[in-house]
């Protein structure tokens, strides 16, 4: 496993958000994270990256024990999240937010001048590996459309060499063909090699490009199940607690 | 893939649409043209020298203004800074210490100074309008206190070569006005330091995800603000040969104005210096004709005035359907 949480407890006061989650990647596997509006995936995912200490529980990177104070120890450690609002800086270039505080330098008399030479070069082997492909590499990325945005983060991610790539509603208000690409995306992330953490609420998507899938409910990760041997009526049916009321019933 | 053509922004002293620069260069053309017909004294080479000498200063502190807003923040007590540099420098050379000491004396005040505003905004969280508001009334008391309304006269006008001077055919103040902004805009598009800056000014949580010492970076370029403000206090003692209570008054409010209307943005993220030159040029370029037109000084206060709310109306309203822009 490449990444991997045991008994995770996150509380907010009175509030346990998160109750004794175990959730764990596997290396090259896309792994989707689905449960209802206030299961706990927003909190779980910001233990993950850093934004929240859980109270309880440990989390592995690559073997090793992890305690993330920041977002940025979770970035070193080489877990990139991509969040809704992606965190690029919309009046800049595709070229400087992918390079954004891991600028390529080419010292002179000791003064650290930016090597854009290097930084376009590099920049446009990213976008070729992720298939991405933007109007320039000059412009503002504010002006390009949701997907192009999601490709130009998801290449920023594999610049720091992230190895765990979480996405969070990737492709929540895309158009229907750019929704495609960023799926494409994920699959291209996966075959080098790379684990993914997908959180959506389309339950068309996640069986489209999940290996495998752990459901949330109430704060707990109730189910985890292969992508390949379960059905989209089962996933819903663990999501919303239709499988408890059957238990019940019975 | 996109054409690896020399639209690279990394050699652009201009905005990335330039369309600002432009308009500015067009409206100092048409005021030229105005003002040139109306007085026959407005073009010539001693009344432009002169013009550029008055606007020395105030260049000087708005490249350093113009990093402070690119990156969201502003400050409002340079003339403060200015003011209490110029009395370290005038209390120095008074003290009877030779130029190459009260130099770095004048600069190194006008640093700390800036250091200090940069530290209350970022450490002690204070929005930087009200800590520099807070700063320029410290740095004002400081300034009474120390003259008590008196002048400090009769300073050695042993830099004013810097000002007065000429370099063959060539104003020296037009060359030490071009070394600043040379400096500024190595500093803006050749160094990580300027990306970081336009980064924080686009959005401060996501230049800190990327792991990018915001701080450190805030507080650095408050200090180089303060520097300036210290050169530009050098540059005054040299030009009047006096610090006076009425010193570095309006610079804040006139360096914020050209940088606004040289077309960076008060929400940061977007700016140019070749923008915020032009703007000190037609400010003071409106200055100097309408003295020459005999038309009261107030006049182009409210000119200047009414431009920046015009300016600023302009870019709401192209931003108003744009939800991405904040």
């Amino acid at each position: 496993m490449v990444f991997k949480m045991i008994g995770i407890v996150k509380r907010f006061g009175g509030l346990t958000a998160l109750d004794h989650v175990d959730f764990e990647v596997g290396s090259g596997e896309v792994m989707a994270l689905v449960g209802d509006n206030g299961a706990g995936k927003s909190t779980l995912i910001k233990t993950m990256s850093g934004a929240h200490a859980p109270d309880e529980g440990t989390i592995e990177m690559e073997g090793k024990l992890v305690r993330f104070r920041s977002p940025q120890d979770a970035w070193e450690s080489g877990i990139a999240t991509i969040f809704q609002e992606l965190a690029l800086a919309g009046k800049m270039t595709v070229v400087d937010n992918i390079f954004l505080g891991r600028e390529i330098r080419k010292p002179v008399l000791g003064i650290p001048f930016l090597d854009r030479q290097a930084m376009r070069k590099r920049t446009g082997e990213l976008l070729q590996q992720l298939d991405v492909h933007v109007p320039s590499i000059d412009s503002w990325v504010e002006s390009m459309s949701g997907g192009q945005r999601q490709g130009v983060a998801i290449a920023r991610a594999l610049n720091m060499d992230a190895r765990l790539i979480i996405m969070d509603e990737p492709t929540a208000a895309l158009a229907v063909a750019e929704v495609r690409k960023v799926l494409e995306f994920i699959k291209t992330l996966r075959t080098q090699g790379k684990s993914v953490v997908l959180i959506s609420h389309n339950i068309q998507d996640v069986f489209e490009v999940s290996d495998r899938i752990s459901v949330m409910r109430h704060g707990r990760c109730i189910a985890v199940r292969e992508t390949a041997k379960t059905t989209p009526q089962e996933i819903i049916g663990l999501i919303t607690g239709a499988h408890e009321v059957r238990a019940a019933a019975s | 893939m996109a054409s690896v053509a020399d639209t690279r922004p990394a050699l652009r002293f201009v905005s990335p649409t330039a369309s600002r620069e432009l308009a500015l260069i067009a409206a100092i053309i048409l005021v030229c043209t105005v003002f040139t017909v109306a007085s026959p004294y407005f073009l010539s080479v001693n009344n432009l020298v002169q013009t550029m000498r008055a606007g020395l200063e105030l260049s000087i502190v708005s490249a350093g203004m113009t990093l402070v807003i690119i990156m969201g923040g502003i400050d409002v007590s340079v003339g403060g800074i200015v003011a209490v540099s110029a009395i370290v420098i005038g209390k120095a050379y008074q003290a009877g210490l030779p130029v190459y000491v009260v130099t770095p004396l004048g600069l190194m005040a006008g640093t700390a100074l800036g250091a200090f505003n940069g530290f209350v905004t970022t450490k002690l969280k204070v929005p930087p309008i009200i800590a520099t508001l807070g700063s320029m009334y410290i740095f004002s008391a400081i300034m009474f206190l120390v003259i008590g309304g008196a002048w400090i006269s009769g300073l050695p006008g042993t830099l004013s070569p810097l000002v007065n001077g000429w370099l063959g055919f060539l104003p020296a103040s037009a060359l030490v006005i071009a070394v600043v902004y040379a400096i500024a805009w190595v500093l803006l598009r050749k160094l990580p330091y300027g990306n970081h800056l336009y980064a924080i000014g686009c959005s401060e949580p996501s230049a800190r995800l990327v792991g990018i010492n915001v701080d450190r970076t805030k507080i650095l370029t408050y200090a180089f603000l303060g520097l300036l403000a210290g050169l530009a206090a050098l540059l005054y003692v040299a030009r009047m040969r006096n610090v006076e209570i009425n010193i570095g008054t309006t610079i804040a409010l006139e360096a914020i104005a050209a940088t606004i209307l040289g077309g960076t943005s008060i929400r940061g993220g977007v700016g140019s210096l070749l923008g915020t030159l032009l703007g000190v040029v037609f400010i003071r370029i409106m200055q100097n004709g309408l003295v020459l037109m005999g038309i009261s000084s107030l006049w182009e206060t409210v000119i200047i005035g009414s431009l920046l709310i015009c300016v600023l109306t302009a870019d709401a309203l192209r931003n108003r359907n744009n939800p991405r822009a904040q």
